[in-house]
């Protein structure tokens, strides 16, 4: 049953891995708009951002156990045919080693509807770093949508931790709470 | 074809990417990771898992269809491992660690091994009180219903990656890069067409999965026809169990390890056929 010789991988060598100056490469999955579009189909969005106060900022830590986020947060009222149809939320988390942009879709009493991620940017990586990596990213230009599995490579590797997200989401409905309920 | 587009959403406690051909094929490709999530999860109280360890040694818990599925082959997994893949060892060492939550009426867990765990058709009781985690094998599970659903919703091609559990199929092959854990640094390269591809890490030098390990290795890597073997299989090979290339046999399943020092070996049978 020895498969020797019959390798199904490729062992990438490691003189591949020069040493380059280290640009940031980010997956994104959907714009703003598609994304409100998906989520709340037919919809008109008004936005409607909150720059927090620090007092503002502190209620929210202490009502969701959330301490680090940015000072003014990217919500859109979504307005239907038939009155407000929910809130749509852009947020970001930073993890231990990537930065995530990410959407939620509130229903007017505050459930969550849906939650997609937008962006995800490793802020570091030995992959940015391989030139034939990098190649992949050649004549993408900013905004050009990269397709997974055809342009950039899928990544195998540790599971990463959705934690970071949940967190975000949690922060979020505490902001709907105090700020957003009686909007 | 249709224009391709991936689409990523928080599930299974990772990030799960759908690729197709469909906007509307992902959809019900992500409504079928929910529901893994939803009966699997083992923090979610109101989940099959959560039922399991509650109330299993008190009377038998019927759960979903899927949920037995998953149970069974976690179970045969660990018998054929030899213990190497033990949801139950890997359940209580994480209830000890504080990684899962302890839900009400939940007993400490007395059970140390698969062996004491029960399932018959969808009816399932423990000979003594434990916890299993099906978190080593769920997420290659719930990759080949997303698939399965991609396929049913009349995609032509598609790609699921639920945190490094990988499944694909279509026509042509979609590139893979495997890195290294710690670094991210890319390994080693394969081409996947139609079946699986899982890797399995050590984060932190630890993993619950992976009970009195072979310390060379921090990552291994299968390919499997389907990705519910193939992740439970990267916990075989990781944990250097004798048993590895024997398992990997069974579903007809290849993989390497990647140790320490970045090299790469493969996992070959020790005892040539010739």
């Amino acid at each position: 049953m020895s498969k020797l010789g019959a390798t199904w991988f490729t062992i990438l060598p490691a003189a591949a891995f020069a040493v380059a100056p280290a640009s940031a490469s980010a997956t994104v999955y959907l714009s703003i708009q598609t994304a409100q579009h998906a989520m709340f189909p037919g919809a008109s969005f008004v936005e409607h951002n909150l720059v927090f106060t620090p007092e503002q900022r502190k209620a929210i830590a202490r009502a969701s156990g959330v301490g680090s986020f940015d000072k003014v947060q990217r919500v859109w009222d979504v307005r239907a045919a038939n009155g407000r149809a929910g809130w749509f939320i852009v947020d970001r988390v930073l993890g231990k080693h990537e930065m995530i942009t990410y959407a939620v879709a509130l229903t007017p009493d505050g459930a969550v509807k849906r939650v997609e991620v937008l962006e995800y940017r490793e802020t570091y990586g030995g992959e940015i770093r391989n030139p034939a990596w990098r190649q992949q990213f050649v004549g993408k230009r900013f905004g050009s949508q990269l397709q997974l599995g055809k342009d950039i490579r899928n990544i195998s590797g540790a599971t990463l931790s959705s934690r970071h997200v949940t967190d975000g989401v949690r922060r979020l409905l505490a902001t709907f709470q105090l700020l957003l309920r009686n909007g | 074809m249709a224009e391709r587009v991936t689409r990523c959403r928080a599930l299974l406690g990772t990030f799960v990417e759908v690729t197709a051909d469909s906007g509307q094929a992902i959809e019900h490709a992500f409504d079928t990771v929910a529901r893994v999530d939803r009966l699997m999860s083992a923090h979610e109280p109101g989940s099959d898992v959560a039922s399991i360890n509650r109330f299993s040694h008190l009377h038998p818990v019927e759960v979903d269809q899927w949920t037995a599925l998953v149970l069974e082959r976690a179970l045969f997994w660990a018998r054929e491992s030899g213990g190497a893949f033990d949801a139950v060892r890997a359940g209580k060492a994480s209830l000890e660690r504080g990684l899962l939550p302890i839900h009400d009426d939940q007993p400490r867990p007395e059970a140390s091994h698969w062996t004491w765990l029960e399932i018959q058709g969808r009816s399932v009781q423990w000979m003594k009180p434990g916890c299993v985690d099906l978190g080593g094998i769920a997420k290659g599970f719930a990759a080949d219903r997303a698939i399965e659903a991609l396929r049913t919703a009349g995609a032509e091609c598609g790609l699921v990656n639920a945190g490094g559990d990988l499944r694909g199929f279509g026509s042509q092959s979609w590139p893979v890069t495997i890195v290294d854990p710690l670094s991210r640094r890319p390994l080693a390269a394969v081409e996947l067409c139609d079946g699986a591809l899982a890797t399995s890490a050590l984060l932190d030098g630890q993993s619950v999965h992976l009970p009195g390990r072979d310390g060379r290795f921090v990552s291994a890597s299968v390919r499997a026809p389907s990705a519910m073997d193939a992740d439970a299989l990267t916990k075989v090979v990781l944990s250097g169990s004798l048993h590895s290339a024997q398992c990997l046999a069974i579903v007809g399943a290849e993989g390497f390890r990647i140790l320490h020092d970045g090299s790469v070996e493969a996992v070959e049978m020790e005892a040539a056929d010739a």
